[in-house]
């Protein structure tokens, strides 16, 4: 039996020391992996979504390679509805090698919009929920993962039609002036075009017209829009349809009674 | 009379030979453990409460090695020796958590899998177990022999 028992105790302190030596330089290697965070950039693409991305180089100086490097972020709104969500993965991150991953996610606002028109006149505060994940050695899996808050400024907040201006214009129709005024709390500039329809009160399009806009993220926007309307179809009171056609997103009608 | 003195002597100076081994093997542990806590000793300051946990270990295994020297050449070694084994197992299901450490600071929560180095770890004590327990088998076997003979 002492044959054995000395075969055994041979392999445990092989295995012992090897798995100390191992886990011991595995965890020493963690201090020598490096995180470079570079500036968020947001851009438009042609198909009108916003596009975020983070740029992230990752030194890793340790005694091991990094296994299955990732990254998600998952955006929510208040009441915990996901508006999108990114994922960056990296097989590999060979010891004494720099990566650079480009961590992505995409907001398709029209869709946004299709969920929840607050988005476009009300400031609210978003849900992000951000996990990166690594395996140290590409066996010792650690995971980091947090939560916070990021304000959403909404593009047309607070946006009000004012007194509709009525003058003669010939004998049977009227101009009308109508001032539009808005905030642009959004990080994006708002460029595009309003388009409002005036209805009477059995629902009959008197007039209607457009006007350009330009309003800058972080800035109020005062501006008026004209059109003519015919003298016989005009009513006390009525409504206005308003439309917004702009480069990152399309919306309407909204309705506003006026009279 | 005079065996009865060289007895004594004979039973003194094993005893002073095993506490001389306890202690070397004692302090050659704890040096290991010093040498090794170097590296770590970055890791722990993100990692509130690991030292205490990493010491309480090293101060119990080295207590159970004393002690295991100290009984030497009876069955209560391979015992201290499974007792070992077991501890091993045990404080680390108890201080790892099943496997699974996880640390919050403030809103970051850090989660480290530990579940296969805990495997391997239980794997090497269950060997070392059996390990002792076919020692004490051996043990009393072999006193069964001479006390035949």
């Amino acid at each position: 039996m002492r044959i054995p028992i000395r075969m055994i105790d041979i392999a445990t302190t092989f295995f012992w020391t090897f798995l100390i030596a191992f886990s011991v330089s595995a965890v020493y290697s963690v201090k020598d992996i490096h995180f470079d965070f570079g500036q968020p950039q947001i851009e438009v693409t042609p198909d009108n979504k916003i596009i975020f991305s983070q740029l992230m180089s990752i030194t890793n100086k340790g005694f091991y390679n990094i296994g299955s490097f990732n990254i998600s972020t998952e955006v929510a709104d208040k009441e915990g509805f996901t508006i999108t969500r990114g994922f960056t993965f990296t097989l590999v991150i060979n010891k004494n090698d720099t990566v650079t991953v480009t961590h992505n996610m995409t907001i398709d606002i029209n869709d946004l919009l299709q969920q929840n028109k607050n988005y476009l006149f009300n400031d609210t505060e978003l849900k992000i929920y951000e996990k990166v994940g690594l395996s140290i050695a590409e066996v010792i899996p650690v995971q980091g993962s947090a939560n916070f808050s990021m304000p959403w400024g909404a593009p047309l907040y607070n946006f009000t039609l004012g007194n509709a201006e009525y003058t003669p214009y010939n004998l049977t129709h009227l101009k009308v002036v109508v001032p539009i005024s808005f905030e642009n709390h959004a990080f994006f500039d708002l460029v595009g075009k309003i388009q409002i329809q005036m209805y009477n009160s059995i629902n009959i399009v008197v007039g209607k017209g457009q006007t350009n806009v330009e309003a800058h993220h972080n800035s109020p926007y005062n501006g008026h829009l004209e059109f003519y309307i015919s003298i016989g179809g005009i009513t006390a009171i009525g409504h206005f349809e308003v439309y917004f056609l702009t480069t990152l997103f399309n919306y309407g009608p909204l309705v506003i009674p006026y009279g | 009379m005079a065996d009865a003195n060289n007895d004594s002597k004979k039973k003194i100076r094993n005893f002073t030979f095993k506490a001389l081994k306890a202690t070397v093997k004692g302090v050659l542990f704890y040096g290991i453990y010093f040498a090794l806590w170097m590296y770590l000793a970055p890791i722990s300051q993100m990692i509130p409460g690991l030292q205490q946990m990493v010491e309480t270990f090293v101060i119990v295994y080295i207590f159970l090695i004393i002690v295991g020297e100290l009984t030497s050449k009876t069955v209560f070694q391979y015992f201290f020796n499974m007792v070992k084994a077991l501890f091993v197992i045990g404080y680390l299901i108890f201080s790892l958590k099943n496997g699974i450490f996880g640390l919050t600071f403030q809103n970051i929560r850090l989660t480290v899998d530990f579940r296969l180095f805990l495997v391997i770890v239980m794997l090497l004590s269950l060997l070392g177990l059996a390990k002792s327990v076919f020692q004490a088998i051996n043990y009393m076997n072999e006193k069964a022999e001479y006390t035949r003979i």
